[in-house]
């Protein structure tokens, strides 16, 4: 029988659906009777969209003139 | 525009750019550019860098361009162009190289169970449309607190969506170290963001 540490150390494979079968029936078997660890689950696999989210950034709109600015020089001058 | 339209149409500016048209190029910069900007400031944590990481990536794109084969997006080989140079400077800056630390993960009891509870699941109050000014500014400390070879596998992997592979291939990893190291970058994130949700419920 899986503890809740096994589960965890095994969340990625397990999401990433890379898990022999027989690890997925142990894995799913645990989570079938722990409530902590569906939870757990849930809010790991929430996490990289939400980091997705917080971590956006947008170009400047000075760098992206600079930016364009920079490549027709470039460009011009190579060809 | 779906995502197969959005490729479509960067294989025919690819075309027409690798024929000469530089309008053509200039299209395909300003489609990705926010996206290799991003993702340069992201992992090298400075404005500066990150302009000369992208005007860098498209230039190299440019010179390369009678290279680039079709069956790739043209967006995933220019983040990954852009990965590249990121890399290299972030390597060029670590001259001193310090011991990686550990993460830590959730703490178990000696048979093996979750030692804490999440308080709450917050699984779906995360799925809101605004994102949280408090909850952005602890995702992003707990990501700079990251040691470096974890955050960058967590950037490259979970915010930029490269494969396992193609992060293996610019950091010359292994994929089951990167596996490794990306589930104990998301332990210490997910961490973070249940403290988030549950300040002010302090358990035991």
């Amino acid at each position: 029988m899986y503890t809740c540490e096994d589960t965890i150390n095994l969340l990625l494979d397990y999401l990433d659906g890379e898990m022999p079968l027989e690890e997925a029936k142990h894995l799913k078997e645990h989570l079938s009777g722990c409530a902590p660890c569906i939870d757990f689950l849930r809010t790991y696999r929430a996490t990289p969209g939400l980091c997705r989210r917080a971590l956006a950034e947008k170009m400047p709109q000075e760098v992206s003139t600079k930016l364009m600015e920079f490549l027709r020089t470039r460009i011009k001058s190579a060809s | 525009m779906s995502d197969e339209a959005v490729r479509e149409e960067d294989r025919q500016l690819v075309a027409r750019a690798q024929a000469g048209d530089i309008e053509a190029f200039e299209a395909l910069v300003e489609a990705h550019r926010d996206k290799v900007y991003g993702l340069a400031l992201r992992m090298t944590r400075s404005e500066a860098d990150a302009a000369e990481i992208t005007q860098d990536t498209f230039l190299s794109a440019y010179q390369h361009l009678s290279e680039f084969r079709g069956d790739a997006a043209f967006g995933s080989w220019a983040y990954r162009i852009a990965a590249n140079h990121a890399l290299m400077r972030l390597r060029h800056r670590r001259v001193v190289e310090a011991a990686e630390e550990e993460i830590q993960g959730p703490a178990f009891t000696e048979r093996g169970s979750l030692a804490e509870y999440p308080a709450q699941d917050w699984s779906r109050s995360a799925e809101g449309k605004v994102l949280d000014a408090e909850l952005r500014r602890a995702i992003q400390e707990a990501s700079d607190h990251l040691p470096e070879g974890y955050r960058e596998v967590f950037l490259l992997k979970d915010v930029e969506g490269l494969s396992y592979e193609q992060i293996a291939e610019v950091t010359g990893d292994s994929v089951p170290a990167i596996k490794s190291r990306l589930h104990r970058a998301r332990l210490a994130l997910r961490e973070a963001i249940d403290r988030f949700y549950n300040r002010g419920n302090e358990v035991g």
